[in-house]
């Protein structure tokens, strides 16, 4: 038998996943590289009645205005700041939960935490923010904490650093469920010989945790951070839109809020469309970059 | 071929467009054969027929002898009246089938959202250049079509077409208005829904039942406003014994359309986030000028006493209502229609509530002028240039205030599906206010029930009058706002008539540097502003502010608006 029959009959037999792959593909065509044309609308000067062909070719002049713009440099940093933290606490706060749960024995308890944990994830910010302005106001039930431990009353809302607190801290506790599932499944995929063999060798809870547990996630803890550092220009555009204020702005603008005046009130599409493209293309530096470093520290690959 | 101003050659379009439609029963307008320079092109072939046309008498409602199919779309608000029959649909509404039967106009909806998402939606149709044949658009809207030449020439069609009625209200501001909508060659785009500026005019309103208990009379002065605040915030006036109530409500937006700081500033002469003319005849931005340091500093010092809400900034106008409404707060800055809410729901809550209506005080001996803008323009009838039948628009702005005609009383009625919120477009009438205001106070003198109104609305708050004059407690909020000669609309007209007022200059469209750093701006007047108030950053502040914004693009801006205000002088 020849190389090419064998080929033939290869591609037979997988003929049929290949068709079965098919629909997927030419979804992300239409829906995921289709709207990719779209671009060009950040080097135009875009007129919805013109349309992508008669708009006038602007060259870079949309996105040396989007970085002349004086809020600009601001909102880049909070929004990088604000990302950096949510995805340090958002990875951090489930993996200790996710650990503490797995030395849970009583499985009532483990079930009832992770449900209760997982709940915030489907509630919705414009729910949660009118949950969080009670929560904090100036007569709201922290506060009387605060007035009970002796401690003057804090306009938690109208305060640029409480806020920022606020909305790491809000973000965490509405995501943590979801990643501590994730992280949850990875501790039970880890072979259990593994952990017969420390106790052999005299290892505790503690030290089968840092031993075992730890090196057996890493690759999801990895890809993990690998994802969400694609999102690092991501600061949560609903959250801060719901909870944000004038007082607050030099902490909680973001570059979303930011394009979502600029391009929805404004109807400045096509410098709105700038900016989606410079954070396109630096988030795809940064996935590329800790694609690579995944692959370089743990020999970890997605494709 | 350019469409220019004549007769002769709009009748050609005319029977043009007419043979088009005729064609093409449905959806005579996307079909790009509909199209401005199609129509032309066909034009000659049919000049043969236009003498015939020339004669034909142009009735403002007149039966086009085949349907006319008219593209639309629609944000559906939910009808006020219960009676409408429920599962009715806004393309089954009575208004189009009345229109169809009286014009031949046949209304298409390409889509109906409720009111809320139309924005969005059709800011989409935007976007993907998707866009009907007559369209209800706000003025932003209007001159972002303008500059695209999406819109099509309505001189013609609104010399021929447009009623009476309708250009009576257009001269009502002398054509300023209209002549707004046309373009830099004089062709008129667009058709404007406007009001009486003067509805803009700030009062204080004030629960007078607080004021008895805190023992204070009406204030005349800032000073007897800030010891009535005073007395609002801490001398109990609900008389419940609690600590529970605050000076002045006051929500998050310091320039908004109620419960903001408007009437604030204007009692102390600043007028930010409008250009007023200054001592050289040149418009100057109020945000930059020292007496908006002032009102802020006593804004300032009303939050440090707490005569405002400690999270006055973090409300929106539904929190500051309901905070009205559970009397914590008693008195507002505000327009006349705040009797017709909230006012009335104060009453419902609190049939103690006593609410009173008073001109802005004046401040170191000076009366406090209220700001009037220079126009208050509602939203604008305009075509899209391919669409055939630009007359089409005007005949159904001018059927609307046909059907409010007492002989139609009977038929247009919520209960026979007569929607109007889902009937557009809809032309106000900006005399409307004044001229019921006059004839129901007539009436009401003479008790004349055979008073013949102008406007239905007119006999309608006639009716609620007397109704209210027999103890109706429901029919309070109408009148007190509309009819009382101590309510919103009397008071309003008594300023207006004393001349304290102060009139914006600039009523254009947003110049280009304020499409460009507009946002950035009042981003940097919300943040300043709204800390100088709580304290977060001091009075001084200010100064740094004003230079700020008039290197960060307020220097342009407010030369591009002496431009436009060179050009357009006040009269």
């Amino acid at each position: 038998m020849n190389r090419t029959s064998k080929r033939m009959l290869r591609l037979k037999e997988e003929l049929p996943f290949h068709l079965l792959l098919l629909p997927g593909v030419v979804f992300i065509a239409i829906y995921h590289y289709g709207p990719l044309a779209g671009l060009a609308m950040a080097f135009q000067k875009f007129q919805p009645i013109a349309g992508f062909f008669h708009s006038k070719w602007v060259g870079m002049k949309n996105f040396e205005y989007i970085f002349n713009l004086p809020d600009f440099s601001q909102v880049f940093w909070n929004t990088l700041e604000i990302a950096v933290l949510k995805i340090v606490f958002g990875l951090a706060v489930p993996l200790l939960l996710a650990l503490l749960l797995n030395e849970a024995t009583k499985s009532w308890f483990v079930r009832s935490v992770q449900t209760s944990v997982f709940l915030p994830f489907f509630l919705s910010w414009t729910i949660l923010g009118g949950v969080l302005f009670e929560l904090f106001s100036f007569k709201g039930p922290i506060n009387a904490l605060f007035a009970w431990l002796g401690v003057d009353p804090v306009l938690f809302m109208g305060d640029a650093g409480w806020f920022r607190a606020i909305l790491v801290g809000s973000d965490v506790w509405k995501g943590m469920g979801y990643n501590m599932i994730i992280f949850l499944a990875s501790i039970a995929g880890i072979n259990q010989n593994l952990y017969e063999a420390a106790q052999v060798d005299g290892a505790g809870r503690w030290k089968q945790a840092i031993h075992v547990t730890l090196p057996g996630m890493a690759p999801m803890i990895i890809l993990i951070s690998t994802l969400s550092i694609g999102g690092i220009l991501n600061a949560g555009f609903e959250q801060v839109l719901v909870l944000y204020n004038p007082t607050v702005y030099s902490s909680a603008d973001v570059i979303d809020t930011f394009v979502y005046r600029l391009g929805l009130f404004d109807q400045q599409y096509s410098p709105a469309a700038a900016i989606g493209l410079f954070k396109s293309v630096i988030s795809l530096f940064l996935v590329s970059l800790s694609y690579y470093l995944a692959y370089r520290f743990s020999k970890y690959r997605i494709f | 071929m350019k469409i220019k101003s004549g007769s002769g050659l709009f009748s050609v379009l005319m029977v043009a467009a007419l043979m088009l439609a005729a064609c093409s029963n449905s959806n005579g307008s996307s079909s790009p054969s509909a199209s401005g320079p199609a129509t032309s092109a066909s034009a000659p072939a049919s000049e043969s027929a236009s003498p015939s046309a020339e004669e034909q008498p142009k009735d403002p409602l007149g039966k086009y002898p085949e349907p006319v199919t008219v593209s639309m779309v629609l944000g559906a608000r939910t009808p006020e009246s219960k009676d409408v029959p429920s599962g009715l649909t806004p393309d089954q509404n009575g208004y189009l089938k009345k229109l169809k039967e009286m014009t031949n106009i046949e209304v298409k909806y390409a889509w109906t959202v409720p009111y809320e998402q139309f924005n969005q939606k059709f800011k989409l149709s935007i976007a993907s250049g998707d866009l009907p044949d007559v369209m209800w658009v706000d003025q932003v809207t209007f001159e972002q079509f303008k500059e695209q030449g999406i819109l099509g020439d309505l001189t013609e069609a609104y010399r021929d077409y447009a009623s009476p009625t309708i250009k009576k209200w257009m001269e009502f501001d002398g054509g300023a208005t209209l002549n707004m909508m046309k373009s830099e060659d004089g062709k008129l785009l667009g058709l404007p829904s406007y009001s009486d500026a003067n509805q803009s005019l700030q009062t204080v309103w004030i629960r007078a039942d607080w004021l008895k208990n805190v023992g204070l009379e009406v204030p005349q002065t800032f000073e007897d406003l800030e010891r009535v605040a005073d007395a609002f915030a801490h001398n109990d006036p609900d008389q419940d014994g609690q600590q529970d109530t605050y000076g002045l409500a006051l929500m998050k937006s310091l320039n908004f359309w109620g419960f903001d700081a408007r009437g604030f500033f204007n009692t102390l002469g600043a007028y930010p986030y409008n250009f007023i003319p200054g001592a050289d005849g040149k418009l100057v931005a109020g945000e930059t000028l020292p007496e908006t340091k002032d009102a802020l500093s006593k804004l300032a010092d009303w939050y440090k006493r707490g005569l405002l809400d400690k999270e006055w900034a973090f409300k929106d106008e539904n929190k500051v209502v309901e905070d009205m409404i559970a009397g914590k707060v008693g008195m507002s800055f505000g327009e006349w229609w705040y009797p017709n809410w909230p006012l009335n729901l104060v009453k419902d809550n609190d049939p103690k509530a006593e609410w009173i209506n008073v001109p802005l005080p004046s401040y170191n001996g000076n009366p406090g002028k209220s700001l009037v803008p220079r126009a208050r323009l509602g939203k604008i009838v305009v075509v899209n240039k391919n669409f055939a039948h630009p007359e089409a628009a005007i005949k159904m702005a001018n059927f609307y205030p046909e059907m409010t005609k007492k002989e139609y009383n009977d038929v247009a009625t919520p209960a026979n599906g007569y929607v109007y919120e889902w009937y557009e477009p809809r032309v106000s009438n900006p005399t409307e206010m004044e001229t019921n205001y006059i004839q129901v106070n007539e009436a009401l003198k003479t008790n004349n029930d055979g008073y013949e109104f102008e406007n239905g609305s007119g006999a309608l708050l006639y009716e609620t009058a007397k109704k209210y004059a027999n103890g109706d407690q429901a029919s309070w909020g109408l009148t007190f706002s509309r009819a009382s000669e101590d309510g919103g609309w009397g008071i309003t007209r008594q300023v207006r008539d004393s001349g304290q007022i102060v009139r914006s200059g600039f009523a254009g469209p947003p110049t280009p540097t304020q499409v460009e750093k507009g946002a950035s701006l009042l981003k940097l007047t919300d943040e300043t502003f709204t800390k100088i108030i709580m304290g977060s950053a001091s009075v001084d502040e200010f100064d740094k502010y004003v230079e700020d914004w008039k290197k960060l693009g307020g220097n342009d801006i407010t030369a591009e608006v002496n431009d436009w205000y060179a050009k357009n002088p006040m009269n």
